[in-house]
């Protein structure tokens, strides 16, 4: 007995104790949520229950969501769903049901017993089993059903299969509208014995797999009345390897039975149910896996021959994936150039290549991308190389010298083609090996296509711009001397002579131009005229505005005066000594100068000189000018007014 | 406040006019009308008028005006002597666009042009005037309406003459018409028409107050805004003092110049320059 030195302290104590175990117990608590909730696709009104672990939500209890609009409903269509069940600390467990429907009304209602009933069309979707740790476990069916006026009308889709901790046991059975799918398991899920597809219509049609623990060994079609059997993997394999009866496997037994070429898997319809049963199942295994942990898939096991990859096989088809992906973006590069499209339609070298390139996609990328795929999907240690070779290239390998087909304006013509170096090279053989080669090749083709290509573009781009060039060219000196022959009238005869020198120095430029030699610089000195006539045809404007803008400038330069004996006010002219320096000095000198020095490496200066000085006179109306004013007096020299004013004389150089 | 300041110049002119009036009443005798108005041969004269208008501030403005005015003579036909020397001035106030008003004196010195007179050969006559000028524009043409009131002091050439006393009352209406412009404007010619009528009172004055009828017609050009010259000529009669029923008239010549400096600095000329518009 312990004994407390107080009262006190033993309520202190028991306090503490309680408090210990409220919060050991309250960490464990569940809580409850009500509200919406996304689940993927699917949006709806939750209510489930959880704990906080760790800070963790962790599902624990009896959870549902569901959805469904009766306005939607009436305007339209409905997509409603309803999940329900159960969760054990994040995994699914239990009695799970799923039902998704699309449903539809005609709007008509009646009154049953206190309740109004709405008659709906549509189908439902409805999953419904048991689950262990996420997985199915005991009998599950997936049922799709055509509703109509709220009842089911036709069973569209079936699917009845027991499992066992996951693993399918015993019997199943898939059926849908046309056919119904029957066939067993071992215990460990393995498809054994026969796995039979009937036809409900169609008496005696149908047809079975036979599975020998796992292997397939034949398949036996029955259509009208005939029996057609197909050996497929009858020998014993070496090695053997367990995988799903999914996509993989049924593309990789399209290989196996390569020897007879009158069944087509596709023919088959057996692939076809079970594929649209795994499509549900994925359905329902997407929806539970953003919930909790789970995995939900039917799991057939079946056994295909193995033919693994040795670390040679494995570098090699990556180099094969590594060069298609290369030369597969630079071929398609070249096939969709739009400028080699339209060059290809008059020019045989350039259709040439286009066709080259045209049978390398076609005679080695096709393939090689296949055989690229088949790696990258794991198909490739089930199936024996050789036989994948043979049926990747079922004519043959082709060779090195490619018949090309140049045929153009109806005049048929064929060439060879043989990369350069590369003539004796060797792509027979079916290994890996002789694949990787083509693959290679491929690429070292469309690379030196591309160059060829390239240059031959640049030429050609060239050529147009050239003749786009010149056509601009004479555009331009056309429309300069309309712009001189319409300036002319409206300027005096000084300015008129400055118009008649550019129009003589674009005739020269362009007389010179078209007699000088053809030449790799030509396009630089097209372009080069082009700019230079721009500039001409702007300083002809310029030129051109001359009285307008002397105008302008005496109007500034007025200043509005009353007059006490008119009673008027008038308009003085300020400041005459400046815009006489500038009409009576500046502008006849520059004129002067230009006609005497003009020319295409100057013209710029000039436009910026009468720019310059023109914006300059318009700011001096505004500025303190006594001084200036002074100065101009008996001010004669064009240079000295020049710097008087303020503008940089840029040909000052020039002259001396 | 403002009427007692335009009025204060005039206290000292009534004072001045009540006093003059009383002192310088004359007695002219008893002339005799004729039975029919006589006109007297006309004269020639040659007027050279200088008008200055000096701009002071926004407002103001001094009017400077000197005349040299010649009369014929018996000796020099045609140019005559030396007249008259005017020179007037005033102190103006422009109150908008189209009114301006002015006020000041004039010293006017007569000389005798009478070559037989032994009398002085020079006197002076005062005079304090206002004038209150009316503008308006007429489409591309100006008129003008000027009243101008003179109130005059005058003496004869003889010695230890009288001054006598009189107020002139003026009314001129004058146009002004540009020829080769649509406005008035530098470098425009214009023709200018004018008609005064000069009306007179006073003691002296008995039966003769239209002391001159003017009527002329002048050619002005625009050099600038700040100069103009103009010359016409002009026909003028009016009832002589000493008879009513004689009739003086006359012919002049007048040349004109006119000025209008304006010295004050660009800064503070700008925005005068459209008054109140």
């Amino acid at each position: 007995m312990i004994r407390f030195k107080s009262q006190k302290r033993f309520v202190i104590l028991a306090f503490l104790v309680l408090m210990g175990v409220y919060s050991a117990l309250r960490a464990q608590e569940k809580h409850r949520y009500l509200g919406p909730l996304q689940l993927g696709n699917y949006q709806g009104e939750a209510d489930y229950s959880y704990s906080i672990v760790e800070q963790d939500t962790v599902l624990d209890g009896p959870f549902t969501i569901k959805r469904s609009s009766l306005e939607a409903l009436l305007k339209e269509e409905d997509l409603s769903f309803d999940i329900s069940g159960n969760f054990e600390k994040d995994y699914p467990q239990g009695f799970w049901q799923l039902r998704f429907g699309e449903f539809r009304s005609d709007s008509q209602s009646q009154v049953v017993d206190y309740q109004y009933r709405v008659l709906i069309s549509g189908t439902q979707e409805e999953a419904s089993g048991l689950l262990d740790k996420g997985r199915p476990d005991g009998p599950w069916t997936f049922a799709i059903n055509r509703i109509r006026d709220s009842e089911v009308d036709t069973a569209l889709f079936k699917s009845s299969i027991l499992f066992e901790s996951g693993v399918p046991q015993r019997n199943f059975r898939i059926e849908d509208q046309n056919h119904i799918l029957v066939g067993r398991f071992l215990r460990n899920g393995l498809a054994h014995d026969e796995w039979s597809l009937y036809a409900i219509d169609e008496m005696g049609e149908g047809e079975s797999w036979f599975f020998n623990e796992g292997l397939l060994q034949k398949i036996q079609l029955r259509r009208n009345g005939e029996i057609l059997e197909f050996p497929i993997h009858e020998e014993q394999s070496d090695s053997i390897k367990t995988i799903d009866l999914g996509l993989r496997y049924l593309k990789a037994l399209g290989f196996s039975q390569f020897d007879s070429d009158t069944l087509q898997l596709t023919q088959t319809q057996i692939p076809d149910l079970l594929g649209q049963n795994e499509r549900y199942y994925k359905k329902i295994d997407d929806l539970l896996s953003l919930l909790g942990n789970s995995s939900f898939s039917p799991s057939f096991k079946v056994r295909l021959p193995y033919f693994p990859l040795d670390s040679t096989e494995l570098r090699q088809s990556d180099s094969i994936a590594h060069h298609f992906k290369r030369a597969k973006t630079i071929g398609d590069g070249i096939l969709n150039n739009t400028r080699l499209n339209i060059l290809k339609l008059s020019d045989r070298e350039a259709l040439f290549l286009h066709n080259v390139v045209a049978g390398i996609s076609k005679d080695f990328l096709d393939p090689l991308g296949r055989l690229a795929d088949y790696n990258r999907e794991g198909i490739l240690e089930f199936v024996p190389r050789k036989e994948l070779l043979l049926q990747l290239w079922p004519t043959g390998k082709p060779s090195v010298a490619m018949e090309v087909d140049v045929s153009l304006d109806g005049i048929s013509q064929k060439r060879t083609f043989v990369l350069p170096g590369e003539e004796l090279s060797d792509f027979s053989g079916n290994t890996l090996l002789s694949a990787v080669n083509m693959a290679r090749y491929a690429n070292k083709v469309v690379d030196s296509v591309q160059q060829v290509l390239a240059d031959k573009l640049t030429r050609e781009k060239q050529e147009q711009e050239l003749i786009s060039l010149e056509e601009k060219l004479i555009a331009q000196g056309k429309g300069l001397h309309v712009l001189l022959d319409s300036l002319s009238g409206n300027v005096p005869m000084s300015h008129k002579d400055i118009l008649l020198k550019i129009k003589a120095l674009t005739d020269h430029n362009l007389s010179e131009y078209a007699q000088s030699p053809e030449a790799n610089d030509k396009l630089a000195r097209a372009q080069q005229l082009v700019d230079c006539h721009t500039r001409l045809e702007y300083l002809a404007k310029i030129i051109g505005q001359l009285p307008a803008q002397e105008e302008e400038i005496r109007q500034k330069y007025q200043d509005a005066v009353w007059n006490p004996f008119t009673a008027t006010v008038m308009n003085e002219e300020v400041k005459k000594r400046i815009t006489a320096a500038y009409s009576k000095i500046l502008i006849p000198y520059y004129l002067a100068q230009v006609g005497s020095q003009l020319n295409c490496e100057n013209v710029e200066q000039w436009i910026i000189l009468f720019e310059n000085t023109y914006q300059r006179v318009l700011q001096l109306r505004d500025e303190d000018t006594a001084k200036l004013e002074r100065k101009l007096r008996r001010e004669n020299d064009p240079l000295t007014v020049m710097e008087l004013f303020g503008i940089n004389a840029i040909h000052k150089g020039d002259k001396e | 406040m403002i009427g007692a300041r335009k009025n204060f110049p005039l206290v000292p002119v009534l004072l001045t006019m009540a006093i003059c009036g009383s002192l310088l009443s004359q007695e002219n005798g008893g002339a005799v009308l004729p039975s029919e108005s006589e006109f007297k041969d006309p004269k020639t004269r040659i007027w050279f008028n200088t008008y200055g208008n000096i701009r002071i501030s926004k407002r103001l403005f001094w009017d400077a005006q000197t005349h040299f005015r010649f009369q014929e003579t018996d000796d020099t036909p045609f140019i005559g002597q030396i007249g008259q020397i005017y020179n007037r001035h005033a102190i103006g106030y422009i109150y908008n666009k189209s009114f301006n008003a002015s006020l000041g004196g004039v010293l006017r010195i007569n000389f005798n042009t009478d070559e037989s007179s032994t009398d002085r050969n020079v006197v002076p006559e005062w005079r304090i005037w206002h004038q209150y000028q009316f503008a308006m524009p007429l489409w591309t043409a100006m008129i003008y309406h000027r009243i101008r009131i003179e109130h005059r002091w005058t003496q004869g050439f003889q010695e230890n003459s009288e001054y006598i006393f009189r107020n002139r009352w003026r009314y001129m209406l004058r146009a002004k018409v540009p020829l080769n412009s649509h406005k008035l404007e530098p470098k425009t010619f214009y023709i200018s028409p004018e008609a005064e009528l000069i009306m007179q009172s006073g003691k002296a004055v008995v039966a003769s107050p239209m002391e001159d009828l003017r009527l002329t017609t002048t050619l002005g050009y625009i050099l600038t805004p700040r100069l103009s010259i103009a010359g016409g000529l002009m026909y003028s009669h009016g009832q002589s003092l000493g008879n009513g029923g004689v009739f003086d008239q006359e012919w002049t010549f007048r040349f004109h110049v006119y000025f209008s400096p304006d010295f004050r600095k660009v800064r503070n000329k700008l925005p005068e320059i459209h008054l109140n518009d």
